[in-house]
């Protein structure tokens, strides 16, 4: 019976389909954001995953081999798998948690979190007249959770408000859910537990109740997003996080050039950078910003031909799609297949 | 003003403990200095009530971060605002304008890696610094040359920045310690502040057991019978967690804390040990620093620690209010292999080093060692003459390696002998730090005098408020009780 953690890298090793080494899987648990990663994840299904869990390279080496092992999966290359029919089999009843949508929220989630958690004690310390040492220590919250403070009076009221809008998101989602979230909290006579501590007390894998908390920040990033005005305090503690788009720094920089009406050659001369660097930037765009046309680019027509020959040879390997067709260039190939990865995927 | 007014108005004490009016004196006279105190004696003081004094900024410089994130909430909770940490997670639009106000700040934390920043560097020279503050100086020669070569910069930085006063702080150090501290450091007109390191509240002990599952019995025997709370200390993150089970097993609240783990686990870990919702923690050495907790009843050391200044300083971390405390060293036979085995590793063989310097000759990013070694590496590149050979350079560094490598070796022999000392085994500490032993203590060690049962507990056990579902979890964090409004 594999772990959680195990099945989760399973299934990544199912949708990756054998074309990307466990490196790939690493690299999106982990949530790095580089093009590769950020494509890839859209591509492959897998946005919900990116940068949820926290992983060591050496852990997914060693449930690799378990899984070669128990040959749920078998090795097609160095470091590249392809699932068996027994793996899929054990997939089967395996699924996520509904509300897991890493890549949308990979810029909120954990300053939304250290921000909420950092309200949360203070608040709960001030309405019990104790002191307190903050639990979250890096500068930026400290002085954001201040200035929340500074701009709001009344202590009681705001922690009567806070109380009902956390009770009623909160009721939304089941025990368990909620109890995950609630006992992380630090507050007043008790400091929060950790993750695993968690999972001790659920008797639950600690990847799972991990998974679990990603989910309920998720499920608060969204609520509150469309209800801002059912959830004013929790709104307000995301406001600013609202607009970043997940975009590597320099991507974003290619990205501002592109909208004030610059075409992919003067990019490259104004940038000083390669032709297909700036083509790297234009992917990337493409498979993160749902409204970015790739019309200028890729004619509709050609996009099709590519995504009836991906269907076909039912691969995302772009030198078999470029053999299949005349006249386009792998540019084009990359960015039909990454504009396909909108959409919620299925999973 | 007064300094003892100083004293009262900021801090709220009284009296100066030992040695603190004589460091700050020389402190506010502009001398040099060098001070040791025993942990817990109330280093950070020194510096922090010069800052009320002096015109200017105390640059304080931290080998840690969570030591630093320690020091500036401690400031904050006497009420000062003007205090700042520099550390790399620091975002950088929130850095700009901290940049832009340092001259603003009274008390300026920064790690020495950061410090090697050209902007932070350019943004200091603006400063007036009127104090230059190393924090567990002893980092530049126990840890300095090993794994921090940041450290070994110090004393370029200090003249970077118009040669303030400088004052080096350390709990534990030999005088060959004091003396690469003062030589780093490029101090002059030093003043030196060496007080006793010795922790009479504290009982020394070692334990021979025949096999490691014996110690492991034995430990939990003696977490099972002694007072809490305690710190159990290991030499891998592997220990940490195995023996965190075992306790938890036998019904402790306990937790293990090491350097793999994310910052904000670490923190909650050690906020509930401090909180009293943990009674023991099983941990590497990467706990310890700037964790203020007075009641530490027991350290335990599991594995043999390298050297003797690292024993000292974990077993400081036990009975800071001054009450009894006991320190167990648990040892069973081949223990030292595993304390050799982590020297051999932490240094790079002569084939190593010339194959690195080629790869880094020829921009190769892969130079086939450890992140430890590839630093010292680059450290020592930038000290040995461009115009030598690379055999020559690598055979230079190598002289290096093995000169670090004999004194390490040397460290853990002393530890070796000091388990196996017949007589007091504080007298032979001590001397190693060349301090006497004036008058014995009533309690010991196991060499004089010593009952365990000193140390055993009687009462019931301390126990948490329970975990309830998240409604009533949520009701409690709100909503004040009805007593109270
Ligand atoms: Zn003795």
């Amino acid at each position: 019976m594999p772990s959680y953690l195990a099945k989760v890298v399973l299934f990544c090793l199912s949708r990756l389909n054998g074309e990307r080494s466990l490196a790939a899987i690493y690299h999106l648990l982990n949530g790095k954001k580089s093009a590769q990663t950020l494509q890839d994840s859209k591509w492959y299904h897998l946005d919900f995953l990116f940068g949820t869990l926290a992983v060591q390279k050496s852990e997914i080496l060693h449930i690799a081999n378990r899984l070669e092992h128990e040959r749920l999966i078998e090795r097609i290359d160095n470091d590249t798998y392809k699932v068996t029919e027994k793996g899929e089999a054990a997939l089967a009843q395996f699924s996520f948690p509904a509300y897991l949508n890493g890549l949308r929220y990979v810029n909120e989630t954990e300053a939304f979190w250290r921000r909420l958690s950092l309200l949360v004690q203070t608040i709960s310390n001030l309405v019990h007249e104790t002191t307190f040492e903050p639990i979250q220590r890096d500068e930026e919250t400290l002085l954001f959770v201040k200035r929340w403070l500074l701009s709001r009076r009344n202590a009681a009221a705001l922690a009567q408000s806070l109380y009902e809008e956390l009770h009623r998101l909160l009721s939304r989602l089941d025990e368990k859910e909620a109890n995950v979230f609630v006992w992380r909290l630090t507050s007043y006579e008790r400091i929060g537990l950790t993750n695993e501590q968690v999972a001790l007390v659920l008797q639950e894998d600690p990847a799972y109740t991990q998974l679990l908390f990603q989910h309920v920040l998720h499920f608060f990033l969204k609520t509150t997003e469309k209800e801002s005005h059912r959830f004013p305090l929790l709104f307000s503690l995301r406001a600013d996080l609202y607009e970043t788009i997940p975009l590597t720094s320099s991507t974003k920089k290619t990205y501002e050039l592109l909208q004030q009406g610059r075409t992919l050659d003067e990019i490259a001369r104004i940038r000083r950078l390669k032709r297909s660097t700036i083509e790297d930037h234009i992917v990337e765009i493409a498979a993160n910003i749902p409204h970015f046309s790739i019309a200028p680019f890729l004619s509709e027509e050609k996009r099709q031909q590519i995504m009836r020959v991906a269907e076909k040879l039912r691969t995302k390997k772009l030198r078999m799609i470029k053999e299949a067709l005349e006249d386009v260039s792998y540019f084009q190939i990359r960015l039909a297949l990454a504009k396909r990865g909108d959409g919620d995927g299925d999973r | 003003m007064e300094i003892v007014s100083v004293l009262k108005e900021k801090f709220g004490y009284d009296s100066f403990r030992t040695g603190q009016r004589e460091i700050i004196e020389d402190v506010l006279n502009g001398f040099d200095c060098v001070a040791m105190l025993p942990t817990g004696g109330g280093k950070s003081l020194c510096y922090q009530l010069p800052g009320y004094v002096l015109e200017g900024s105390v640059l304080i410089i931290s080998p840690l971060v969570s030591l630093m994130e320690d020091q500036v909430q401690q400031l904050r909770n006497f009420g000062e605002k003007r205090v700042i940490a520099l550390n790399s997670f620091l975002p950088h639009a929130e850095k700009q304008e901290v940049l832009r106000r340092l001259a603003h700040y009274r008390f300026i934390y920064a790690s020495p890696e950061i410090l090697q920043s050209p902007s932070l560097l350019s943004a200091l020279q603006t400063v007036p610094i009127s104090l230059f503050v190393v924090d567990e100086a002893h980092c530049i020669s126990q840890w300095g040359h090993d794994f921090r070569p940041d450290f070994l910069k110090l004393g370029r930085l200090r003249k970077q920045l118009g040669s303030p006063p400088c004052l080096a702080l350390t709990a534990t150090a030999t005088r060959e310690v004091i003396d690469d501290i003062v030589a780093t450091l490029e101090l002059t007109n030093v003043k030196k502040h060496l007080y006793s390191i010795d922790r009479p509240n504290i009982a020394l002990c070692v334990e021979h057991v025949a096999t490691l599952e014996e110690k492991i019995e034995r430990l939990i025997h003696i977490v099972d019978a002694v007072k809490k709370p305690g710190i159990v200390y290991v030499s891998s993150r592997q220990w940490a967690e195995k023996l965190a089970e075992c306790l938890r097993e036998r019904g402790h609240r306990t937790a293990f804390y090491h350097g793999g783990m994310e910052a904000e686990q670490r923190l909650l870990i050690q906020q509930q040990f401090v909180y009293d919702q943990l009674d023991v923690i099983c941990c590497t050495n990467a706990f310890g620093m700037g964790v203020n907790k007075p009641n530490v009843r027991f350290v335990i050391h599991f594995h043999l620690p390298a050297q003797p200044e690292a024993y000292w300083q974990e077993v400081g971390r036990a009975g800071r209010d001054g009450k009894e405390s006991i320190a167990i060293l648990l040892y069973a036979p081949g223990d030292e292999q595993i304390a050799k085995t982590m020297i051999e590793a932490e240094f790079p063989s002569l084939e190593q080093i010339v194959y690195a310097i080629q790869s880094i000759k020829h921009g190769n990013e892969h130079i086939g060692l450890t992140e430890v070694q590839e630093r010292l590496i680059f450290y020592w590149l930038e000290q040995i003459e461009e115009a030598d050979s690379i055999e020559a350079i690598a055979k230079q560094m190598h002289a290096h390696v093995e000169k670090r490598r004999r004194m390490k070796e040397a460290k853990l022999s002393f530890m070796l002998r000091w388990m196996m000392e017949e007589r007091c085994r504080r007298q032979a500490l001590l001397a190693y730090f060349h301090e006497s032993l004036p008058h014995r203590h009533e309690r010991c060690c196991d060499r004089c005098s010593l009952e365990l049962a000193v140390y055993e507990e009687k009462n019931e056990r301390m126990s948490s408020i329970p975990l309830k579902a998240w409604q009533e979890e949520l009701r409690r964090m709100f909503l004040a009780k009805v007593g109270k409004r």
